[in-house]
């Protein structure tokens, strides 16, 4: 086995110089020539101009032979099918939803209201099934059930395309094994036998991971944001690799250095994910040796990409939690923690059968799916949902730019009327949005279809139907909800300032928000202090959290979607928390006009003044299973509180009580907050700073200031002592 | 029945196992030179000015019946003597620059506060500690809280620095999972040279908490210029008692400055901070008990 230590320095860069074999195929430019010749050519549904373009590519790139890695994968197809795919949506768009795109992007670019769009790009292959038969085994399905006969056109072509892009697959493999057969011949070996049939050892099954991920990431211009369950796939050829003597522990552990380093020289967008531990769905335990061998490796890495997924049950052992606590303690922040349980029962709540719902995986941040049976859409977009406070106070329009946005809701007489008006603009907004995303889905067979996707689901091969078209046995979109613990303090700040105490007139607080608070300072200060904020175990704040998750939840859980699955709602921001925010006037929570936000689950930055227990107690108040989209909590600890043995447990001890009290996600950040203000002004020193942004992890000094500011006041404010 | 509280910190994960709820009582026996919390060693309710918060609003000035707090010229100034620590003007202050330490609270008060995180403590194997100050002060009160924690199952620690009446002890050891047991120097004038008292009374208690087969943790404030000489003596005369399950070496700092300040309280802290060495050094004495 090749020792990694002696070709990091080359992996590091193998994919932003690849050495292109000139002579195996056509340069870029030719090869964009040729597919633009085709397109024009051949007047073809979209799903078979696709899985031609597909194999055009396979056969005329040209490859790149990496030496000194390996694990062989690399075409020279540039972004052609993704920019493919864009133009076949602004087709779309142009044709049949014109108005609609065009109000949709006001809403969100210029009054960050929501969002919406179609998503492709949260793509989860059945990558167990792709291990168990291998490309061949795939066209092999496709192959008997093309031939159970009348077949309707739109399924002939369907079983052509798919049989098209999984020999084009083949093609691809051999063409690669060729290439390295005269500088690694176990590499040539391994590559002619996946072009074969299934993998056969572990060496085989990562070189089949990884050149899959290549063909249709960077190929066909997909977005797989995720590999599915690592430990669960590749346990039975390491089990079986070691018994039969054929590779030592060693080995294995110098591969998978390989295996993992390559997505992080590959510089895989929002780090694409893999799942480790958890249930499988017989209700055991996945977590086995494997599993601690990858974590282990990964540490020793020092990369932060790929990030991964921890599914917790209540067998995962404590030991294996720990030893990611501890790397997490160290540094490295690229896992997340998801609730085995939750997972499963928010599934179950949109319809998903038993043995499905407990085979989710993450897919991208943290959103549950069903792994390789359910294509979750789950990145279409979301609603602000402070903005629906602006919006009650202007009756319906974007205070900044005077334009319609809402709803005209009536007088405000009673906290109960304020507290109806916001709901009134919140399903409003809501209902844009998936009505949106709806009509969009209804043009997916024009938009994306996805062959290489689709014959590895099993009702889609069975039906002869594309995934993006409704094929497989569970078609779901999403719902996301951001800015709950500013609308909770909002909501706090009225009730108590203006109906409870009588500070101030409805009307002199939406003169103090319309001045930004100038002139308003005793105001603003008596907002920002007020008991009742999210996060703090405070009743009325809390129960405001409740009845307004459970009000967005049912807003759209279970609502018919475009492709014959429904909408799944999340309670989580992403980075929106800033784009939106800053597109909000002031809220009555004392917040300045164009400040982010709240994150995710978080309280209102430096808001949880009790501490991370309280917030954990608030915050799991709401139901996480009403959100098959997901939910997370980011918390912040200082190094002191976690330090030594006890520090662990004590970490432990966070994660678990959380879970046992219905959280669904959290991912943990340790750093004091003197790191993150040298940070900000000595960027270069601390280069090496990570911090989870969200569901990806990123450098802090690359961050934006405003995103810095951010961290360092939720880091100031777990300052111990 | 009522204590004197001056704080009570949830998460606390340096006062006994686990994740726990730390109640901080009122009033100290000692005067320790590098005490760092200064805000408990009056038995009196004593209110913190932290000058650098304040807005010169006025908010106190209007609160205050005593008038203690008075605005002049922008500046606010505030006369301790007249304070009888009722706490209005705390409230009356939205940016945090008055703290008013020392509350008075009954044990129902705080049993709904320390059994909020019990399923904390339920996965790490935590609890409640009480602490101070001297909880022991309150040996009655410490008493029923401790009586009422362990009816509700909850895992209960003693930290105390040991200058209490037997009795004392002895009202709360049935309750006590463990004993958090400060020792700071073995020799009797360092320890009048540390605290200002003698430390006889001091290990005949933790010899009598041995000898009710009580679990104890020793906990040791390492001091370098105060005590360096002592930690031998006190790792032999430890070698002695059956229940000492822990002996911890607590590294000396001097973050406590800004309360002394707040407080006018004439700030004793020894300036020179032991190094990770030192501490090591120390601790490696206990560690072949």
């Amino acid at each position: 086995m090749i020792d990694f230590a002696l070709k990091k320095r080359y992996l590091t860069t193998e994919y932003e110089k690849p050495n292109w074999i000139i002579e195996s195929g056509l340069s870029l430019a030719e090869l964009t020539a040729k597919v633009a010749e085709f397109e024009k050519e051949n007047d073809l549904p979209k799903a078979l101009i696709k899985a031609k373009t597909f194999e055009l590519l396979i056969e005329n790139a040209r490859i790149a032979i990496d030496k000194e890695d390996i694990f062989q994968d690399k075409f020279l197809a540039g972004n052609i099918m993704a920019e493919q795919k864009r133009a076949w949506r602004k087709a779309v768009e142009k044709a049949y939803l014109s108005e609609e795109t065009e109000e949709t992007k006001r809403a969100w670019e210029q009054f960050g209201a929501y969002s919406a769009h179609g998503d492709y790009s949260h793509i989860s292959p059945n990558s167990r099934l792709l291990m168990e038969v291998g490309f061949t085994g795939l066209l092999q399905r496709v192959e008997k059930a093309e031939k159970r006969g009348g077949l309707t056109q739109k399924q002939k072509e369907f079983y052509q395309s798919c049989k098209i892009v999984l020999n084009a697959m083949i093609t691809a493999t051999n063409r690669l094994a060729e290439g390295v057969k005269e500088y690694n011949y176990e590499n040539y070996v391994a590559l002619s036998n996946i072009a074969k049939g299934a993998p056969s050892n572990l060496y085989e099954a990562m070189q089949l991971l990884t050149l899959y991920f290549y063909l249709h990431e960077n190929v066909a211009g997909a977005r797989v944001r995720t590999l599915g369950r690592l430990d669960f796939m590749l346990y039975p050829y390491y089990k079986k690799d070691l018994e039969s003597g054929r590779y030592t522990k060693e080995e294995i552990k110098e591969m998978l250095k390989f295996f993992l380093y390559k997505f992080w020289s590959a510089k895989v967008l929002y780090d694409l994910p893999f799942c480790l531990a958890g249930k499988d769905e017989n209700g055991g335990e996945v977590t086995n040796e494997l599993s601690y061998l990858i974590v282990e490796t990964y540490n020793e890495l020092h990369i932060y990409s790929p990030k991964i997924h921890i599914r917790v049950s209540e067998k995962t052992p404590m030991d294996f939690v720990k030893l990611v606590l501890a790397c997490i303690r160290q540094g490295n922040s690229s896992f997340v923690f998801v609730n085995d349980e939750i997972g499963t029962e928010t599934l179950r709540r949109v319809g998903v059968e038993e043995r499905d719902a407990r085979n989710f995986i993450p897919i991208g941040c943290y959103e549950p799916a069903v792994w390789g049976v359910e294509i979750g859409c789950t990145g279409n977009g979301g609603v602000t949902l402070p903005k629906a406070v602006e919006l009650v106070f202007t009756k319906g329009k974007d205070y900044a730019t005077g334009l319609p946005c809402g709803v005209e809701t009536g007088e405000i007489r009673s906290f109960e009327d304020f507290v109806d008006a916001v709901k009134t603009q919140i399903a409003y907004m809501a209902e844009k949005m998936t009505h949106y995303v709806t009509e969009i889905e209804k043009h997916y067979d024009k938009i994306y279809p996805d062959a290489i996707l689709s014959c590895q689901y099993d009702a889609s091969v069975e039906r002869g139907v594309d995934v993006y078209e409704g094929g497989a046995k569970y078609n779901n979109s999403s719902c996301y909800f951001w800015g709950i613990a500013t609308l909770v303090d909002a909501l706090c700040a009225v009730k108590k300032l203006v109906f409870d105490e009588n500070y101030l007139t409805f009307d002199e607080l939406w003169e103090a928000l319309q001045a930004d608070w100038v002139g308003y300072e005793n105001y603003r200060t008596l907002a920002l202090h007020l008991d009742e904020k999210y996060g703090n175990g405070n009743a009325t704040a809390d129960e405001l959290a409740v009845q307004f998750s459970k009000f967005c939840a049912t807003l759209v859980n279970n609502k018919p979607n475009g492709r014959g699955g429904v909408y799944k709602a999340a309670l989580f921001s992403v980075d929106n928390n800033v784009y939106a925010g800053a597109r909000l006037m002031a809220t009555p929570d004392g917040r300045k006009a164009g400040m982010p936000i709240s994150k995710n689950l978080c309280a209102t930055p430096a808001m949880d003044k009790n501490g991370i227990t309280a917030l954990i107690h608030s915050v799991t108040k709401m139901d996480h299973a009403n959100f098959p989209t997901g939910s997370v909590l980011d918390i912040v600890l200082h190094p002191s509180a976690v330090l030594g043995e006890s520090g662990l447990h004590a970490f432990y001890g966070i994660l678990i009580t959380y879970f046992k009290k219905g959280g669904f996600a959290m991912h943990g950040n340790v750093f004091n907050v003197d790191d993150l203000r040298s940070a900000q002004k000595d960027p270069e020193k601390y280069a090496n700073l990570q911090v989870r942004v969200c569901g990806w992890n990123a450098y802090f000094v690359n961050l934006s200031k405003v995103e810095q500011d951010d961290f360092i006041k939720q880091a100031e404010h777990c300052k111990l002592f | 029945m009522k204590a004197r509280i001056f704080e009570i910190k949830r998460f606390a994960v340096h006062d006994g196992d686990g994740i726990r709820t730390t109640v901080f009582f009122k009033g100290c026996p000692l005067r320790c030179v590098w005490c760092h919390n200064p805000e408990g060693l009056e038995m009196k309710p004593q209110l913190g000015f932290y000058q650098h918060k304040c807005v010169h609003c006025g908010a106190c000035v209007t609160a205050c019946p005593q008038n203690a707090h008075t605005l002049q010229g922008g500046k606010h100034t505030f006369d301790r003597s007249k304070c009888v620590g009722c706490g209005k003007c705390e409230n009356a202050c939205l940016n945090g620059a008055l703290r008013l330490y020392g509350k008075e609270m009954t044990v129902d008060e705080l049993l709904p506060l320390l059994l909020a995180d019990r399923e904390f403590y339920e996965t790490t194997g935590g609890g409640v500690t009480l602490s101070g100050g001297e909880c022991l002060l309150y040996a009655e009160f410490c008493a029923e809280l401790l009586k009422r924690l362990k009816e509700e199952k909850i895992h209960t620690a003693v930290d105390t620095c040991g200058f209490v009446s037997k009795s004392a002890i002895d009202q709360v050891a049935p309750y006590t999972d463990v004993f958090l047991y400060d020792v700071k120097a073995f020799d009797e004038d360092a320890h009048i040279r540390c605290t200002g008292q003698s430390n006889k009374r001091i290990l005949e208690n933790l010899q009598y908490i041995d000898g009710l087969g009580k679990a104890i943790e020793i906990r040791i404030p390492y001091v370098p210029q105060y005590n360096q000489q002592e930690i031998q003596s006190i790792a032999e005369f430890l070698s002695k008692c059956k229940h000492v399950k822990k002996v911890q070496v607590l590294s000396y700092h001097n973050y406590a400055g800004s309360k002394y300040d707040a407080l006018e309280m004439e700030n004793t802290l020894p300036k020179q901070l032991p190094s990770e060495e030192e501490v090591r050094t120390a601790q490696a004495c206990f560690d072949v008990l």
